[in-house]
């Protein structure tokens, strides 16, 4: 329990409910595509009906990367990055690093994006900006993504906002530990027979109560994350180097060798992937090529976490040769404090750091944030409506993106699985999001009652739930047979997901009307 | 001064106060901080924990009885993490060429 004196008590809860109001509606988009970027893999593997379970870097790369190479101008041999795309097809980025007209530090170069075969199927010239972007393959996937980090906002404004949102949520987070009285007691308390008020803020309680470490580790690494590059390289770049970003990655990231400009050809790439495979159990997410051909040429291999573990998985090897070097730390040349508190940010932000199971808790965990964050916002406005202060435009904006949001994000689902066959997803997803959601506005506007808005936002996003896994069938993905021999049961989980969830919803609807009316005490005429 | 004044005040310090000392002090750490076994440790603590430092910062100035306190811890830390920043551009103006903070922790 934590005692606060009654004036500091009140005023937390004053900057409890303030901090969730005056961003409440946009964190609660962060939070709820948050959740379901937990699985983004997973939805694009569904969404686009990939069956390919090997890694690309299991498959024979050398002859095609070296012949890359080879076609690629000399001036982008700095830096070659490889990594999976698609149906775990490879994509390949030489570049080198140059400051752009407005003095920020880019990455400009050669994007190939290789098909099964080891083809180019598209080679596009530019910055990193202007080269990666969502294919038509997992444009849904990406537009969960873009909008969990950066409400498509243009950068560096949307990682500041979310930054913003990110601290926010640490507030609303902290001063809800804060304000609880008997911390304990109210873990537990649920009272089903008061007034409703009462009850949804017992819900909201026990649910905010419950994930408040969760809350407040996503809201410190989100805000990490969203101001890193933002605003914290740039300043500790202009204090420690004089301004000079390129030095900061350099120390920060690099892996300093005495310079050997003498051009002698890459190692074999294939003998690193399987010696990387050999000595970590995973095959790697990411591969980079400092100065590729070149005698002081290195190879960094980042590998998911161990059993177990939470630090990614790093190995070095020489880029010459393709001898093994040395096992190195994601970030720092040996293991130090901040390189180890840098490199567990990402695996705590994603909860991918044990697989399915702890994507699945963190799933639950981020259902439990969008549900305290929806109740928070109906409590605040429910007060303020016992003190005749109703603020009844609010309460219309809380059910339009409180509901009508997921129900944008299923649109767009829906919009992706019939646009990918046809090759326009990249425009039909986002566009089909924006569509669903100025419906949603323009029902808050129109309809006569809030309730009326509720049930009929919900009732749609239910359908569209039960009626995914059918278009996914029909628009030609790959059905529970073929996904299962494919060692794809992703697939299938996913649709029964769906459904049930779907289903659930659709039940609590007309469960919900049929008790009230069970309830309410039928009118005879004589009265 | 009035309840009004003081409210403002603190609304400062809590408000663009935090933002700016906890920018501060994220540049000035760089330079005290020890570089660890990797070298890297000033360079990246203080990215790691920005926003540690700003929400101490936040809840200090809303719960702190005093605000004399409040200011002085504020500006306290805003004044020395300034002034290394301050000093280390001082020193590399009169030396020319920038030094890395990591490698003079080292």
């Amino acid at each position: 329990m934590i005692h606060l004196q009654k004036e500091d008590t009140k005023l937390m809860v004053a900057v409890h409910g303030w901090s969730g109001i005056i961003l409440g509606l946009l964190l609660y988009a962060v939070v709820v595509t948050g959740m379901v970027a937990v699985f983004a893999e997973e939805i694009g593997i569904w969404s686009a009906g990939h069956v390919e379970t090997s890694s690309a870097f299991e498959r024979p790369i050398d002859a095609t990367v070296r012949e890359l190479g080879r076609r690629t101008p000399a001036r982008y041999h700095e830096g070659a990055d490889l990594f999976e795309i698609g149906d775990h097809d490879l994509g390949v980025f030489f570049h080198r690093h140059e400051t752009d007209a407005d003095g920020d530090l880019v990455a400009r170069g050669i994007y190939y994006q290789l098909d099964r075969d080891g083809r180019i199927a598209s080679e596009r010239h530019g910055t990193g900006e202007e080269v990666f972007g969502p294919r038509n393959d997992d444009a849904l996937s990406s537009f969960l993504v873009d909008t969990h980090v950066r409400l498509h906002v243009p950068d560096p404004w949307g990682l500041i906002l979310t930054g913003i949102l990110g601290l926010a949520m640490l507030v609303a987070a902290i001063s809800g530990l804060l304000i609880h009285r008997h911390l304990f007691k109210d873990i537990f308390t649920l009272r089903r027979k008061a007034n409703p008020v009462l009850v949804d803020r017992d819900r909201h309680s026990v649910a905010g109560t419950w994930s408040l470490p969760f809350a407040f580790l996503l809201a410190f690494t989100g805000s990490f994350f969203s101001f890193f590059g933002t605003i914290g390289v740039p300043i500790v770049a202009m204090a420690a180097f004089g301004g000079d970003v390129q030095a900061l990655n350099d120390a920060v990231f690099g892996n300093p060798a005495k310079p050997d400009t003498r051009i002698v050809g890459i190692g074999n790439l294939d003998r690193i992937a399987a010696d990387s495979i050999r000595r970590t159990g995973e095959a790697p997410t990411f591969v980079t090529i400092e100065n590729f051909g070149r005698a002081d040429s290195q190879v960094t291999s980042f590998h998911p976490p161990r059993e177990r573990g939470l630090e990614p998985q790093t190995l070095l090897y020489s880029g010459a040769t393709g001898a093994f070097e040395r096992v190195k730390p994601s970030i720092g040349t040996r293991p130090s404090a901040g390189g180890t508190l840098a490199a567990v940010m990402a695996p705590i932000h994603f909860g991918n750091f044990a697989g399915i199971v702890s994507k699945a808790v963190w799933f639950g965990l981020g259902f439990a944030m969008c549900y305290v964050t929806l109740t928070g916002l109906r409590l605040w406005l429910a007060r303020r409506r016992e003190g005749s202060r109703s603020l009844g435009w609010l309460e219309r904006a809380v059910t339009v993106v409180g509901f009508g949001l997921p129900l944008a994000l299923l649109v767009s689902a829906a919009a992706f699985l019939i646009a990918m066959p046809l090759g326009s997803a990249v425009f039909w997803t986002p566009a089909a999001f924006v569509g669903a959601a100025l419906l949603a506005v323009l029902g808050g506007v129109v309809l006569r009652s809030n309730a009326l808005l509720d049930a009929i936002v919900q009732s749609a996003s239910a359908a569209i739930m039960i009626a995914l896994p059918i278009l996914r069938l029909a628009t030609g993905g790959p059905g529970w047979a073929r996904a299962i021999d494919a060692g794809q049961p992703v697939i299938v989980a996913l649709d029964i997901a769906f459904v049930l969830a779907g289903g659930w919803m659709l039940w609590r609807l007309h469960g919900d009307r049929l008790r009230r009316e069970a309830a309410a005490p039928a009118l005879q005429p004589a009265e | 001064m009035s309840p009004r004044m003081r409210g403002w005040i603190r609304i400062g310090f809590a408000g663009p106060g935090a933002v700016i000392v906890a920018l501060v002090v994220m540049a000035g750490m760089a330079l005290w901080l020890p570089g660890g076994a990797a070298g890297i440790d000033n360079l990246v603590l203080p990215l790691v924990l920005v926003p540690l430092i700003w929400a101490a910062l936040f809840f200090h100035a809303c719960l702190d009885s005093r605000l004399g306190r409040i200011a002085l811890v504020a500006i306290g830390l805003f004044v020395v993490h300034a002034g290394l920043v301050a000093n280390k551009f001082l020193d590399t103006k009169s030396h020319g060429q920038p030094a890395a903070a990591g490698e003079a922790r080292r």
